[in-house]
């Protein structure tokens, strides 16, 4: 397969994956029976004031066309405006997004190599006394919630050690980074998530490497320990191991709703939640489906890394 | 020993998530006292942020977690095994279609889903079961096709397809029996997402609103009062953590067993 198509295809699939992903969140916010006029109108409304209201939304036309009009604005990057507070919620974006980015770019920092060191330890030597260690960890770290995780951090390290702030209020007009204190918590919630689910991919990409007859002759020919898991393993199991952390990384856009809620961490997973609590179906809108985007770019990048890093995908389609 | 303390964990939180709406004997939604009140007579537990009998709601907060999460593991493996088995036996071009299909689905966040239909329909128990089942379906699917196509292949099939056993017999004689295995296994993995995902649910206020106790939203409304009592907050979480991580050890225990026996 040449680059040309295989970009082709890939892209072609995350655009068909966004289409559905819109229309779910469109299909189950807007055409459903509770619409936005009971949200902006109060109980004692009349009948007719209602659907005088409707009608001024827009929201007695056909579903389909009110979808098109939608998706179209979207495309244009008009995402609509808040129902709380009537900001558009492009600002709203602009605002929080990159708060919740900082996180998931130091968490990342840190999943990564913890991730190959572990993965690589344990996979080199299946069954041997450090690959049970870590395999029985991290499945045990998989099956935990992140807000399970989270709030037994704040247990033991803001409550009972007192050394790190409960909540991650960030001051008006300022940014995280003036109080990088508050940045630890959630960070350290997100990073015991994804390194257990990061470790296991990578484990078993390296186990199956570790088994290769040419690891075997490296092996023979007096090559051990970080020389032989760096050399002869790693790249060849790199390809599986950058698809794992994208999975990873896209997972943590699902994680940072409860991390940041958890916190009160002024991000953009905190503002979905907020959203969803206050029915503010134009913020919803528009978040799950650039939170969703961002998903499918990352595997999307993660795709296009892998081929890069691992020549032999170029040549054998 | 692993496994007796994993098979003992899933036996005891299960009991105590089923079983406990029988055993309490206070109501779970009255104020008894004042709130974050430390263990003490009648009270064993404490009281929660709203000075209700801690114990009460532990016992009567994990059925909905638990029969959400069974619910939502019983119509994904279903499903998967509908789609799977389909899939599994069809033409390949039509299988890798469906398989895409269901990849497509696999890749939005499954919190997402979650929280967009909570959005649509707020307060509502079935709408965390959809999204559970939704989210969780193609990864059975995925599961399930792979392993009857190994089976399909298999030397045993062409025997019976070839004296002239008509699909429906191969099917219940030859392929069923031989991905049950895979399937039970699958189911608890599915199982574990699913807890994982209905208590985070209840932890951010989707689903059946307060004051109905749920060991997920019970850790989310006592997070204010952890320094006064951390009981409201550890026991549901600790219920949770020991839920899913035991589930999961039985699970890999059964996949490693299944995967030796094959």
């Amino acid at each position: 397969m040449t680059w040309g198509r295989f970009l082709l295809l890939r892209l072609a699939a995350a655009v068909a994956a966004l289409a559905v992903v819109s229309v779910l969140v469109f299909a189950a916010t807007a055409v459903l029976p509770g619409d936005a006029v009971g949200v902006l109108s109060g109980a004692d409304t009349t009948a007719a004031q209602r659907a005088t209201l409707r009608a001024d939304l827009g929201l007695d036309r056909p579903a389909h066309e009110r979808y098109l009009d939608w998706a179209g604005s979207l495309l244009r990057g008009d995402l609509g405006t808040a129902l709380v507070g009537g900001r558009p919620v492009s600002d709203l974006l602009a605002d929080r997004l990159p708060n919740s980015v900082l996180i998931a770019v130091l968490s990342l920092l840190l999943v990564a190599p913890l991730s190959v060191v572990c993965g690589l330890v344990a996979g080199m030597h299946p069954r041997a006394a450090a690959d049970r260690a870590i395999s029985t960890a991290t499945l045990c770290g998989v099956a935990l919630p992140e807000f399970v995780v989270a709030s037994l951090l704040v247990t033991v390290l803001a409550t009972w050690l007192g050394v790190l702030p409960r909540v991650s209020l960030v001051p008006l007009g300022g940014t995280p980074l003036d109080t990088p204190e508050i940045l630890v918590l959630p960070v350290l919630s997100t990073v015991a998530v994804g390194l257990a689910a990061a470790t296991r991919l990578i484990r078993t990409a390296a186990a199956q490497v570790a088994t290769a007859p040419f690891v075997e002759a490296a092996r023979l020919r007096g090559v051990t320990g970080p020389r032989l898991a760096l050399r002869h393993v790693l790249p060849n199991a790199i390809g599986p191991a950058v698809q794992s952390l994208a999975l990873v990384t896209a997972a943590l856009v699902g994680g940072t709703v409860v991390v940041e809620t958890i916190f009160s961490y002024p991000g953009i997973g905190y503002e979905l939640q907020q959203a969803v609590a206050n029915r503010d179906v134009p913020v919803v809108q528009g978040l799950t489906v650039v939170l969703a985007g961002i998903a499918l770019v990352v595997l999307l990048l993660a795709d296009v890394v892998a081929r890069l890093v691992d020549p032999r995908q170029g040549r054998h389609p | 020993m692993t496994r007796l303390a994993a098979r003992a964990g899933v036996l005891l939180v299960l009991a105590v998530a089923v079983l406990g709406p029988l055993l309490v004997t206070g109501s779970p939604t009255e104020q008894v006292g004042v709130p974050y009140a430390p263990p003490g007579p009648g009270h064993p537990l404490g009281t929660d942020a709203l000075g209700r009998d801690l114990l009460a709601r532990v016992l009567t907060g994990g059925r909905v977690v638990v029969t959400l999460a069974a619910g939502a593991t019983l119509l994904a493996t279903a499903l998967g095994v509908l789609v799977g088995v389909s899939a599994g036996l069809a033409p390949r071009h039509t299988a890798d279609l469906l398989v895409r299909v269901t990849d497509l689905v696999a890749i939005v966040p499954a919190v997402l889903v979650m929280l967009v239909l909570a959005a649509g329909f707020p307060g509502s128990d079935l709408a965390v079961l959809a999204a559970v089942t939704l989210t969780t379906t193609p990864f059975s699917t995925r599961v399930v096709s792979a392993a009857t196509r190994a089976v399909a292949g298999s030397g045993f099939v062409e025997v019976a397809r070839g004296r002239g056993d008509t699909p429906a017999q191969v099917l219940r004689h030859d392929i069923l029996p031989n991905i049950a295995g895979t399937v039970l296994t699958d189911a608890g993995i599915r199982f574990v997402a699913a807890v994982h995902l209905t208590a985070t649910a209840g932890f951010l206020g989707l689903g059946r609103g307060a004051p109905a106790p749920n060991w997920g939203r019970m850790v989310q409304e006592n997070l204010p009062g952890l320094s006064l009592t951390p009981l409201p907050v550890l026991v549901p979480a600790l219920l949770i953590a020991v839920l899913a991580v035991s589930v999961n050890l039985v699970a890999d225990d059964l996949a490693a067993r299944t995967a030796g026996a094959t």
